[in-house]
């Protein structure tokens, strides 16, 4: 024992109070990173979007998931799962099966991968939209961030200049991995809204996001204004919310604290379902649609102003819009009925 | 994992951490100690401060020996200085054991236990007999509260019969743990030591006060006489029989001898601590705080004092609620009892109606079967952070406990403050609970184990999860033949001879009550705990209570719980065999080859319902299976043998509501509630069921906490609230969430159906 190194502290030391000895810190980062800034945004944003994302899309959808290195049994299998219940998830999305590839195992080759994401540029359109999910074990050095692939790795930097291939006008990729909010900023893009599961390089323990992600795409739970699509704001907003919620119950520190990067996450859809899936060429459909687009607008302009307004006047105007809606609603039930049973 | 009662309440032992202060040295009794400090140390015993002071600062100018001016450094309150000497001194003599025996004493008072203990060690390096290295050793050990203390005092008065020391620490002791037998001759042996060697008497005395208050003597006042003679600043004297006071939790008595101990002796910071404490277990924040933050100014080194203060900062931000609660009383009329919650803001919403209910139902209950109305409010204080809960408790953090009771105040762990599944709030705060009782129907006089007992017995007889759980590690020192006689169960609290002793004493205590229930009669056990309404011992009580001896008492209890676990205990290593074979089997999924094992290991030990309960791996092996009947029952049989975990219940009330059994579900998702409240999933499904069946009051206070919950989709939430709302007649405030719900899912159907509905219904009103 070093007795020169042994001393009993000042008062100041010995205080917790004022610095020093004593309980722990408290709630160390259980909050989600971008959280609560996102519902901001994306509340005052869903109405407008869900017009865009419940009208029958007239683009198509492409995917590409992939399942990197596992390393462990454990991991390797779970990744495996995630990617494919994923894909079946999206390939309702995209309405044709080949529009979604999904690589695991040795197909998630670094070759493959740069060869798979070529193909997705050569055969996506501009008004196409194209959806990339990670999933797997990523790096750190400081410098550049990588996604674990069996053989060797790829960089987030040559993952950049692959995805800047991409013609489409919307791009959403998921960036479920560890370390992967250290590739964000290098990604992200006008046209290009990008979600890591980490808010840096630094979170560098195995993610819980990807099985959030996909309980998001695979269950109605993330569809928060009913319109039986889940936005990417929507699936964003539930994913980082369980991943928090998971921390909390088990009364342990978050090692991880997803982001989210461009703007358009409240127009990109990443899962229908019910009706929402019925694709239309019906004008009255179309018709009813558009005018209650045009109500969601008028809601949407009614919760901007809701600060300026009493509480009473707010809720009487609400009611308005509201009942209009509902009434319109039972007008395009009643259609796709119809349209339902002239199919059956 | 924690256990559901082993770690409820480690009442004294927790409360012991609190008292370190009433160990500090006073008198320095070391026969080593430089005669040139005499003079010194005769004015400071004397209460004569100024000369005293003075004498110790000429020491410490002009001695030329480093220990001496270290001594009176410290003697003089600056044990910067006092610390740098004692390092010089050691530096200088690395083959001496004295300056660093000396030194470890100094971080000993100022709370610094490792370093402390480093010290006497290093001291016994270098002389591997020092006793005073050794009693040094004891000291930090009994400071908390553990066996090896006692040991080695008895090592160090075999090689050195002649130390005063030994001999206090050996009464102080004997006195924590009720063994009053011997303590009149020990001290009578270190009076003549202290006589003989011309020392201050002054700690003799107060042992001897202490004796006297726990024995009911009418003398304690007469040392406390002698010692204020001897010295009139002499506040230890109150410090220490208020130690003992909040040993036996008679927390008023405590407050009372503490504002003497600081009345007589100003600067006696480890008081104005205590006291502060000890102000806080009655529940007065605002004076607590005062002497707590007296204390802080003139020992800033204690970690339970800053630490108590910080949190003090946080309580404040705590919401107080209160409400009154109309009891049904023994002459079938009501009592109105005040209950007080404190619960932190960001969970008040949820839990509020959740404690209130239970608190109600508990003291229903337990002022029915004890026979008794408590006559103040009581206070219930939940943390959603562990080591605040700790803090608060303790004053250290990291303890695992889950919920103590200061009489009309139970502070305890909120269901935030664990992982999910590790405990039973509910459980908790019904074992918390009947501690208000047992020490209010005794004015605090139960001893430990009887009051722990009706706790873990309540918990199992009427608490939220009724049925009797017993630990395997109980099992196993039943097997070892490790239970204690009735009459000597408290020290298996107080200072644990083995690592799990603490939860087996719970459990055995717990078992005591039950074998009183089943042998002789539940009134008997009410009439046990009566038997303390004055002061008694537990072997008086007892013999009173049964007409039988302790010994007698503790052959009929052995039987009794021999009886009881018969077979498991004639088939140990085949029960632990079969549990082994059946979580094997499953780990590998071979459903079939898991059944037969673990349907053995229930049959073996059906109390086997806490954490890792073969009950889970039946049902689940039987699912598997294909067998979802059996394995529904499975289940059924866990949750009635105290089972709770909250995946488990989840399945079974999903199971139940597959068998078309809703209302069996619905009390089911209700018993989430008292384990995993925090948790949204049931609120709304509990909601929708209450709205079914008509019963709008609690379908609304399940929405309401759903929405307190602040979940990620609210609308659920809203709408329900809408339709109780509507159900109760309040049309106004139904309206406003249901516009809430579409405000949020404006597609939402069902609640657009209701607005086009409440649209119509106001036309044709109008």
């Amino acid at each position: 024992m070093c007795h020169a190194l042994r001393a009993i502290p000042s008062p100041l030391a010995l205080s917790p109070r004022r610095g020093g000895v004593g309980i722990a810190e408290r709630d160390a980062g259980f909050s989600g990173a971008a959280g609560h800034g996102l519902r901001a945004t994306a509340s005052s944003l869903l109405l407008a979007a869900s017009l865009l994302v419940t009208a029958p899309a007239l683009s198509d959808t492409h995917a590409l998931i992939i399942a990197g290195l596992g390393g462990e049994q454990q991991y390797e299998q779970r990744f495996r799962n995630q990617a494919t219940a994923l894909a079946q998830a999206t390939e309702k999305l995209a309405g044709d099966k080949s529009r979604v590839t999904v690589l695991y195992g040795e197909k998630a080759q670094r070759d493959n991968v740069r060869k798979e994401l070529r193909a997705l540029a050569s055969r996506t359109k501009r008004d196409d939209q194209v959806l990339i999910v990670l999933i797997g074990h990523g790096t750190y050095d400081g410098e550049e961030y990588r996604f674990n692939l069996p053989g060797p790795d790829i960089t987030g930097s040559e993952l950049a200049t692959l995805f800047d291939k991409l013609p489409a006008r919307d791009q959403l990729i998921v960036n479920s991995t560890s370390a992967s909010g250290a590739a964000i900023d290098r990604w992200k893009r006008d046209n290009r809204v990008v979600i890591s599961a980490t808010k840096s390089g630094g979170e560098r323990t195995a993610t819980r996001f990807a099985q959030y992600w996909l309980e998001a795409v695979t269950t109605k739970q993330a569809d928060t204004n009913r319109d039986d699509v889940v936005t990417a704001a929507e699936a964003f907003e539930f994913a980082n919310r369980r991943v928090a919620d998971s921390f909390k119950a088990e009364v342990a520190l978050a090692t991880e604290h997803a982001r989210l990067e461009g703007r358009g996450a409240e127009r990109i859809a990443v899962a229908r379902f019910g009706n929402a899936v019925l694709a239309t060429s019906d004008e009255l459909l179309s018709a009813l649609y558009t005018e209650r687009a045009g109500i969601e607008r008028d809601l949407d302009a009614l919760k901007q102003r809701k600060a300026t307004l009493e509480p009473d006047a707010y809720y009487d105007e609400l009611e308005g819009v509201l009942v209009r809606l509902a009434m319109l609603q039972q007008k395009i039930d009643a259609r796709q009925a119809v349209l339902r049973g002239e199919s059956e | 994992m924690i256990r559901r009662s082993a770690m409820h309440c480690l009442l004294l032992a927790t409360l012991s951490f609190c008292s370190v202060p009433a160990f500090a040295q006073t008198i320095d009794y070391d026969p080593r100690r430089a005669t040139e400090l005499r003079p010194c140390d005769d004015a400071r015993y004397r209460g004569r401060v100024q000369q005293a002071r003075d004498c110790y600062r000429r020491l410490l100018e002009t001695s030329g020996n480093l220990i001496t001016q270290a001594e009176a450094a410290w003697a003089l309150g600056d044990v910067q200085r006092a610390n740098t000497l004692f390092r010089e001194a050691t530096s200088r003599n690395d083959r001496s054991a004295q300056p660093r025996t000396r030194w470890g004493r100094l971080f000993l008072q100022t709370h610094q236990h490792g370093d402390a203990l480093a010290l006497f060690q290093e001291a016994l390096q270098r002389s591997q007999n020092d006793v005073y290295a050794k009693l040094g050793m004891a000291q930090v050990f009994a400071q908390r509260f553990e066996g090896q203390a006692r040991t080695i005092v008895e090592e160090v008065l075999k090689q050195d019969d002649s130390l005063i020391e030994a001999y206090l620490l050996k009464a102080r002791m004997d006195l924590e743990e009720g063994q009053l037998e011997t303590v009149d001759a020990t001290l009578d042996r270190a009076q003549q030591l202290v006589d003989k060697q011309r020392l201050p008497p002054l700690e003799v005395y107060a042992l001897r006060a202490v004796l006297e208050q726990l024995e009911q003597g009418r003398r304690r006042d007469q040392w406390i006489e002698k010692a204020l003679a001897y010295n009139p600043r002499y506040g230890a004297i109150f410090e220490q029989l208020a130690h003992f006071e909040v040993m036996r939790r008679r927390y008023r008595q405590a407050t009372e001898l503490l504002k003497r101990a600081v009345e007589v002796q100003p600067d006696l910071w480890s008081a104005h601590a205590e006291l502060g404490a000890n102000l806080l277990r009655e529940g007065d924040f605002a004076q607590a705080r005062i002497h707590l933050t007296t204390a802080y100014s003139g020992d800033p080194f204690s970690a339970t004092t800053v630490n108590t203060l910080r949190l003090l900062d946080q309580v404040d931000k705590f919401e107080v609620s209160s409400t009154t609660l109309q009891i049904p009383s023994a002459n079938g009329g009501t009592f109105d009892l005040e209950l007080r919650t404190r619960l932190d803001p960001k969970e008040a919403d949820v839990l509020r109606p959740y404690v209130r209910k239970l608190a109600a139902e508990s003291i229903e209950t337990f002022a029915k079967r004890y026979q008794f109305e408590p006559r103040e409010p009581i206070a219930l204080e939940l943390y959603p952070n562990h080591d605040d809960f700790a803090v608060r408790v303790a004053a250290l953090p990291g303890i695992g406990l889950l919920g103590v009771t200061f009489g009309y105040l139970v502070a305890m762990d909120s269901p935030a403050g664990r992982a999910t599944g590790e405990f039973h709030w509910g459980s908790t705060l019904w074992h918390e609970m009947a501690h208000v009782f047992t020490l209010e129907v005794t004015d605090h006089r139960v001893p430990r184990w009887l009051s722990e007992g009706i706790s873990v017995f309540e918990e199992w007889r009427t608490g939220p999860t009724p049925g009797v759980v017993v630990t395997p590690e109980t099992i196993a020192a039943l097997h070892e033949n490790r239970l204690l006689p009735i009459a000597d169960l408290d020290s298996g609290f107080i200072r644990p001879k083995y690592p799990d002793q603490v939860q087996v004493s719970y459990m055995q205590a717990g078992l005591v009550c039950l074998f009183i229930e089943q042998r002789f009669g539940f009134d008997r056990l009410v009439a046990l705990l009566k038997q303390f309404t004055k002061d008694t011992t537990t072997k008086d009580a007892v013999e009173d209570t049964f007409r039988i001896s302790t010994e007698e008492f503790d052959k009929q209890f052995d039987a009794f719980v021999r009886e009881r676990y018969k077979a498991l205990l004639a088939n140990m290593d085949d029960w632990q065999r079969q549990y082994q074979l059946a979580a094997k089997a499953l780990s590998e999924s071979r459903w079939q080859d898991a059944i037969e094992p673990a349907r053995r290991a229930v049959e073996l030990y059906p109390e086997h319902s806490g954490p890792n309960s073969p009950y889970l791996l039946l049902a689940r092996a039987l699912d598997k299976s294909g067998n979802r009947a059996q394995a529904l029952q499975t289940l059924l049989d866990y949750r009635a043998a105290g089972g709770w975990d909250p995946g488990a219940l989840r399945e079974l009330a999903r199971w139940l509501d597959e068998a078309g059994r809703e209302r069996e579900a619905l009390e089911v998702y209700a018993a989430l509630n008292y384990v995993d409240p925090l948790n949204g999933d049931q609120h709304i499904v509990l909601g929708e069921r209450y709205l079914a069946a008509g019963n709008h009051e609690e379908a609304l206070r399940e929405f309401r906490v759903q929405l307190a919950l602040s979940p990620h989709d609210p609308a659920p939430a809203h709408f329900g609230m809408a339709r109780a709302l509507r159900a109760l007649g309040d049309r106004a405030a139904s309206r406003r969430h249901l516009l809430d719900a579409l405000e949020t899912a404006p597609h939402y159907k069902p609640a657009q159906a209701l607005l086009l509905q409440m649209i119509e219904e106001r036309k044709r009103n109008e």
